[in-house]
C-alpha cells in the first residue's frame, strides 16, 4: 500500500505571455518506509513536486493523496493543520527562527499539536539526542555552525513523528564533511526510526544514498529507465 | 495561542531599539492624551454636577475679574430672606494673577463658621482651633501646598498678602485643593486696604425645591436700583463665563487628544509593517511547519497590541503619577481648573491604547497571513 500517490499532476507557471509547465501529468507512488531521492537538472521542477507533496504549493490539475487524504482539495487552513500533523520539512538553508534557541526551534511544530508540556519536552529531548545536539539545546542559530543548524532543522522535522519527511536540497549549502554527516543522519532517520523520506538533490552521490532514485526529465518522472506510475488510488 | 507568546516577545526584542522607540513614543502620546483628558475632566467638574447647578454666584454686573467686583456685604441679609434660599456665604477673592496661569494663587476669605459648613474640607495637617484663633491664619489646599512646599506653621507671602499656614486640607472638589482659605475680614483689610463690608461675590445655596433661574432673576431684580447692580448665575454658568476663552481653548484641545491617538496608530502600524516586511520568509517557514494563516494574523496582531498596550500602560502610569503628585491646575479670573487624574481616565487611556494596537495590526497581520509560501521561502 502506498503512503503517497501523486496522480497525473500538472503544474504551470505564467511567465509573461509564456506558460511554463515544469510538471506535465506526472505520477508517483511512495510507500511507507521508503527513502526516495528526486533528482534532475536545475529548474526541472523537482523542488516544485516536493512542495506540492508537502502541501505548500497548488497543482494545476491532478491529485496528491497522502495517507488517504487528497490534499489538493483542502482549504489553506486545513492544509496548514494537515502539514503540522503529517509533514516534516527540511529546508536547504535551515530556516531556523533566529530568536528561538535550538530547543525552542525543535519544539515549534509540537506547539501546533494537542500535546502536554511534559510530552513536548520528552519529544524535543529525544529529537535533539537523535541529531547529537543535546549540549547545544540552549544555543541560538547564530551561535551554531551550518551543519549544526541543519541538524536542528532535521530534529525539527522529525520531532512530531510526521507521515513523511521531505528534504529540499538538505546538503546544498554544506561542505563535503558536513554533507556526509547530514546524509548519514537522514539514512539513520529512515533506517532506525522507519520514517518515510523524500529528498530532492542535484547531487548524484547524495541521491545514490536513497533506496529509490527518481529523475525528473522534461516534465516526466523516470525510475529505472521507465516512467513512474501511481500504484493505488485512495481518497478520503 | 499562549504557547506562542514567548515567540512574540522575542520577536519584539529582536529589534529592541525600534521597539523601545515605538513604546516610548506611544507612552508620550498616551500621557499627553491623559493630560488633555484630565483638564477636560477638571473643567467638566467645575461646570456640571449638583454643586454647579444648585449653587448661585452673585457678582457685580459687567465685571469678570474678582479684583473689580465689589458688592456690599449686607446684600447677604436681603438675599437670605428670599424664598428658596437656604444660606448665603460672603466671599472675598484675591488672586495674584487674573490672566490664565499655571501657578496662580487664589485666596478666598470666608467667615470661619461658614467655611466649615459650606465646604467639605478634611484637614490633613494642622487644626481648626489654630485657624479660628489667628486673624492671618490660612488653610491651604493640598495641591498648592505640594506645589509650593507649604506645611502647617509656615509663613507665606504673595504680593502684599502674608498669611500663616494653620492647616493643609483636602477636598472632594478637586479645584478647591488649589485654593487658600482665610478669614473674610482679614482679606478685606489686606494689602493696606479697608474693604470691610465689601465682598467679591455672594454664594447662594438653594433649597431643594427652589428653581435657580427664578431665584437668580429675583436677586438681580432686587438690586437693579441699588448702589451696585448684580449678575446672578449658577456656579457652573458663572465658572464657564469666567473661564471664557480658556474654556474654549480647552474644548479645542480635545482635537490634540485625537491627534495623539492618530500618532500612536501610525507609529505602531509603521513598526508592525516593518516587522512583517523583515520576516516574510519567517512567516512562510511558520506556515510550512503548519501554522495556520489565521494564527499568523493573530501573532502579528498580538505584536502590535503588545507594543501599543505597554506604551499605553507606561503613558497612563506616568501621567497619573505626575497628576497625582504635582497637583497641577490652571486658573483664570480667580477660578481654578484642577488637572484631575482618575480611574476612568486611566481606563480610557488603556482602552484607547489597546484599540489602537489592534487597529494598527490589522493590515500588516492580513498581509502576513496572505503570504504565498513558496515565493516567500525564496525571499532573501
Amino acid at each position: 500500500m502506498s503512503l503517497v500517490d501523486v496522480l497525473n499532476v500538472t503544474k504551470e507557471y505564467a511567465n509573461g505571455d509564456e506558460t511554463i509547465r515544469p510538471l506535465d501529468g506526472v505520477s508517483l507512488s511512495i510507500h511507507e518506509g521508503d527513502y526516495v531521492s528526486l533528482m534532475g537538472a536545475s529548474g526541472s521542477g523537482k523542488s516544485t513536486l516536493l512542495n506540492l507533496i508537502a502541501g505548500i504549493d497548488q497543482v494545476a490539475s491532478g491529485e496528491i493523496v497522502v495517507a488517504g487524504t487528497d490534499i489538493t482539495k483542502l482549504s489553506r487552513g486545513k492544509l496548514a493543520d494537515w502539514r503540522a500533523a503529517h509533514i516534516g520539512y527540511v529546508f536547504q538553508t535551515h530556516n531556523l527562527i533566529p530568536v528561538l534557541t535550538a530547543y525552542e526551534n525543535v519544539e515549534l511544530p509540537l506547539l501546533l499539536l494537542p500535546m502536554s508540556a511534559a510530552e513536548r519536552r520528552k519529544r524535543v529531548e529525544i529529537a535533539l539526542e537523535a541529531v547529537d545536539l543535546t549540549p547545544r539545546a540552549s544555543h541560538y542559530p547564530r551561535q551554531m555552525s551550518g551543519g549544526q543548524e541543519q541538524r536542528v532543522g532535521i530534529a525539527r522535522a522529525i520531532v512530531a513523528s510526521p507521515t513523511i519527511i521531505v528534504a529540499d536540497e538538505p546538503t546544498g549549502s554544506l561542505d563535503d564533511e558536513t554533507t556526509e554527516q547530514i546524509l548519514s543522519l537522514l539514512s539513520r532517520v529512515n533506517d532506525e526510526l522507519g520514517m518515510t523520506l523524500l529528498m530532492v538533490t542535484h547531487d548524484a552521490d547524495a541521491g545514490a544514498r536513497a533506496r529509490r532514485q527518481v529523475r525528473l526529465e522534461r516534465g516526466r518522472l523516470m525510475e529505472n529507465g521507465k516512467e513512474t506510475k501511481a500504484t493505488t488510488l485512495r481518497t478520503a | 495561542m499562549l504557547k506562542f507568546i514567548p515567540y512574540v516577545l522575542k520577536s519584539l526584542w529582536r529589534h529592541r531599539a525600534r521597539t523601545l522607540l515605538t513604546v516610548s513614543g506611544t507612552a508620550i502620546a498616551l500621557s499627553v492624551f491623559c493630560f488633555i483628558g484630565s483638564v477636560q475632566q477638571g473643567l467638566l467638574a467645575l461646570t456640571s454636577g449638583a454643586n454647579a447647578e444648585r449653587t448661585l454666584i452673585v457678582f457685580q454686573e459687567n465685571r469678570f475679574c474678582p479684583q473689580s467686583s465689589k458688592l456690599p456685604q449686607d446684600y447677604e441679609r436681603t438675599i437670605a430672606k428670599m424664598p428658596g434660599v437656604q444660606e448665603v456665604v460672603p466671599i472675598k477673592v484675591f488672586t495674584n494673577n487674573c490672566r490664565a496661569s499655571l501657578d496662580a494663587i487664589v485666596f478666598q476669605g470666608m467667615p470661619a463658621e461658614q467655611l466649615k459648613s459650606a465646604r467639605q474640607l478634611e484637614l490633613a495637617s494642622g487644626n481648626w482651633n489654630a485657624f479660628d484663633q489667628q486673624d492671618d491664619a490660612a488653610l491651604v489646599g493640598q495641591d498648592i501646598a505640594a506645589r509650593r512646599g507649604l506645611a502647617a506653621g509656615d509663613k507665606f507671602t504673595i504680593g502684599d498678602v502674608s498669611v500663616v499656614v494653620r492647616g493643609v486640607f483636602r477636598s472632594p472638589v478637586a479645584a478647591e485643593n488649589s485654593l487658600i482659605y482665610t478669614h473674610l475680614d482679614f482679606l478685606q483689610r489686606a494689602r493696606g486696604a479697608n474693604e470691610v463690608g465689601i465682598v467679591t461675590q455672594l454664594e447662594v445655596h438653594l433649597a431643594d425645591t427652589a428653581d435657580p433661574d427664578t431665584v437668580s432673576k429675583q436677586i438681580d431684580g432686587a438690586f437693579r436700583a441699588g448702589p451696585v447692580a448684580t449678575t446672578t448665575r449658577t456656579k457652573g454658568m458663572f465658572q464657564t463665563d469666567t473661564l471664557g476663552d480658556l474654556a474654549e481653548l480647552i474644548g479645542f484641545v480635545h482635537w490634540l487628544g485625537y491627534a495623539c491617538v492618530g500618532l500612536v496608530l501610525s507609529l505602531v502600524a509603521t513598526t508592525t509593517v516593518m516587522s512583517v516586511q523583515d520576516r516574510i520568509k519567517e512567516h512562510a517557514v511558520l506556515q510550512t511547519l503548519g501554522v495556520r494563516p489565521l494564527r499568523v494574523f493573530r501573532l502579528v496582531l498580538i505584536e502590535s497590541l503588545v507594543l501599543s498596550a505597554i506604551g499605553g500602560l507606561l503613558g497612563v502610569l506616568a501621567s497619573t503619577a505626575i497628576l497625582s503628585t504635582t497637583g497641577m491646575s490652571i486658573a483664570a479670573e480667580g477660578v481654578t481648573i484642577a488637572f484631575e487624574p482618575s480611574l476612568v481616565l486611566a481606563t480610557q487611556g488603556l482602552v484607547v491604547a489597546i484599540a489602537v494596537g489592534i487597529l494598527a495590526g490589522l493590515v500588516p497581520g492580513w498581509q502576513a497571513s496572505r503570504t504565498e509560501i513558496v515565493p516567500a521561502l525564496r525571499h532573501a
